[in-house]
């Protein structure tokens, strides 16, 4: 599997897994409450890809991205972030990971900038006292996150008040936050109308332009389209096709809902 | 007021009384955030064993208390995340094998019944110094914890998954604010009793939350409310002689309803206000105003 990362050994001052893939997983298998919501899905994703998981409800597309992160266990194959299995994977400030929604939790408000701040955890050790460099780089990465995405004027409201386009964006400024090279996200066009999808495609645009790899789930792509470099299309948790977007209008046209 | 001073008990009562209305609500807010408000009850329940085997081997019931506390929020932590739908009932047989317990075993001391009561719903005539020095140390432990967890802590209540795919150690922060938690029923259980200690985890919280827009502001508001009502209600009850636990209850428990009145008119017109700035800008004072 690692053979097939051509620049392995261009990049050999890093880690040993530098040249690994961001995701490669192979067979995989999910089962969740007896029923098999995956089965047997072979899935590489290169550094600078940008993936899209297309396919109708119940077809496991977010069970995959959860697979791939190790949220859901595998009960056959297996799976590698950076050439390493979930369980054993430590560099996670490499990941950022966009959920499906800002769940309400038991009615503790938070604001947008307290969310996003959450982003930087993973780069900050517990037990060391923050230096006056590190908060300055948090502040100043939370406020890039928040200018990426627009929201810098709403950091001080609560973030669970916001429209639903709105929280997305906050959930997308918080993986932003920890500055990762993977962001992995779960429907972010979900319940956003027209006019906030076209400012994601915009964020997601300058994102991919950094060299950014995405792996993202959606229904239907939209304005996203051109970004994306290659569609997965799940029906039944099997990969139905598989096609490489050489231009924008090839992909996809029979399974958006 | 100089009165209530003059006596030594009620000094250190007072004292006492701060650091619980600072504690509970500090791991209160977390604790909400995780929708496990009746987690302070059960691990209630628990401690009400220890208490039982301190009485009756004739150690110190408060630490009795602690150790058994901690393991039955250990253990609840456990149950929580092996048994995903069986967790529930699990939960529940713990908690009445706990009061069960400790009726039991109080009730095998001889005169457990009066010493029973006193725990079950406070009683701070018989707190001695050497508890105060207990609830104290305890209670730096407890702040300790949410200072430098807090970060973590966070971001696991406020999504579990992404805390997992920050590379957070879920297992040992869940374990780790369930433990607190426990800690802070200890320290509470001398002034408001097994039975109500977890309110004053919960009900500062759910008030501060009416009217206000931030984690951070939320858990320091409550705790000022935390404060405000452990001092007030154990003043009152020396003064009316009223049971403390129950009377610093009732007092969280208005000033909920004062902030849930006042919280829904402020939150209908920050919507209104932020409806109207989203479409048009000028209006938005109008509203506001």
């Amino acid at each position: 599997m690692k053979s097939d990362t051509p620049n392995a050994d261009a990049l050999n001052t890093g880690a040993l897994n530098t040249g690994a893939p961001p995701f490669a997983m192979t067979g995989g298998r999910v089962r969740l409450d007896g029923r098999e919501v995956l089965r047997g899905i072979d899935l590489t994703v290169r550094s600078g890809d940008v993936v899209a998981v297309l396919g109708p409800n119940g077809a496991g597309k977010s069970t995959l991205i959860k697979a791939l992160l190790g949220l859901r266990p595998l009960s056959g194959g297996r799976t590698e972030i950076f050439g390493v299995p979930p369980a054993r994977f430590r560099d996670w400030r490499r990941v950022g990971y966009v959920p499906q929604r800002l769940p309400m939790g038991g009615g503790v408000p938070s604001t947008v900038r307290e969310v996003v701040s959450s982003g930087r955890t993973a780069r900050r050790s517990r037990w060391l006292p923050a230096l006056p460099g590190d908060r300055a780089a948090d502040r100043a990465a939370v406020d890039r996150a928040l200018e990426a995405v627009d929201l810098a004027d709403h950091a001080r409201e609560s973030a669970h008040l916001l429209s639903g386009g709105q929280q997305q964006r906050v959930l997308i400024a918080r993986a932003l936050a920890g500055d990762p090279e993977v962001l992995v996200m779960d429907e972010p066009t979900a319940g956003v109308d027209a006019a906030n999808q076209a400012a994601l495609a915009g964020t997601l645009g300058a994102l991919t332009g950094d060299g950014r790899t995405v792996v993202l789930v959606a229904h239907e792509l939209g304005p996203i389209e051109p970004l994306v470099t290659r569609t997965i299309v799940l029906d039944h948790g099997r990969v139905l096709r598989e096609e490489a977007a050489v231009t924008g209008d090839t992909v996809a046209g029979g399974t958006a809902a | 007021m100089t009165e209530m001073l003059s006596y030594d008990f009620m000094r250190i009562a007072l004292v006492m009384a701060v650091l619980i209305g600072l504690t509970a609500p500090a791991v209160g807010t977390f604790i909400v955030q995780r929708k496990l408000s009746l987690l302070g009850d059960g691990i209630g329940h628990i401690a009400l064993t220890g208490i039982g085997l301190g009485l009756l081997t004739g150690s110190s019931p408060v630490l009795a208390a602690l150790a058994v506390s901690v393991l039955g929020a250990v253990a609840i932590e456990v149950l929580r995340a092996r048994s995903r739908s069986g967790g529930d009932v699990a939960l529940a047989l713990l908690f009445y094998g706990g009061l069960a317990g400790g009726v039991i075993l109080t009730g095998a001391t001889g005169d457990g019944g009066a010493n029973l009561n006193s725990y079950l719903f406070g009683s701070i005539s018989s707190v001695t110094p050497a508890d105060l020095y207990v609830v104290a140390g305890l209670a730096v432990v407890v702040l300790g914890i949410v200072a430098v967890f807090g970060r973590e802590l966070f971001l696991l209540c406020t999504d579990e998954e992404v805390a997992r795919a920050s590379g957070l150690p879920v297992r040992f922060l869940s374990v780790l604010i369930a433990a607190t938690a426990a800690v802070t029923v200890v320290i509470s259980m001398r002034a408001i009793g097994l039975l109500l200690v977890s309110a004053l985890m919960v009900v500062p919280v759910a008030a501060a939350q009416q009217v206000t827009r931030g984690f951070r502001s939320t858990m320091l508001l409550a705790m000022g409310i935390g404060v405000l009502s452990a001092v007030t209600g154990l003043a009152g009850s020396f003064q009316y002689d009223l049971p403390p636990g129950p009377s610093i209850v009732l007092l969280a428990l208005a000033v909920f309803a004062v902030a849930a009145a006042g919280g829904a008119v402020l939150r209908r017109r920050r919507t209104v206000a932020a409806a109207a700035r989203s479409t048009v800008e000028a209006e938005a004072e109008v509203l506001g105003g």
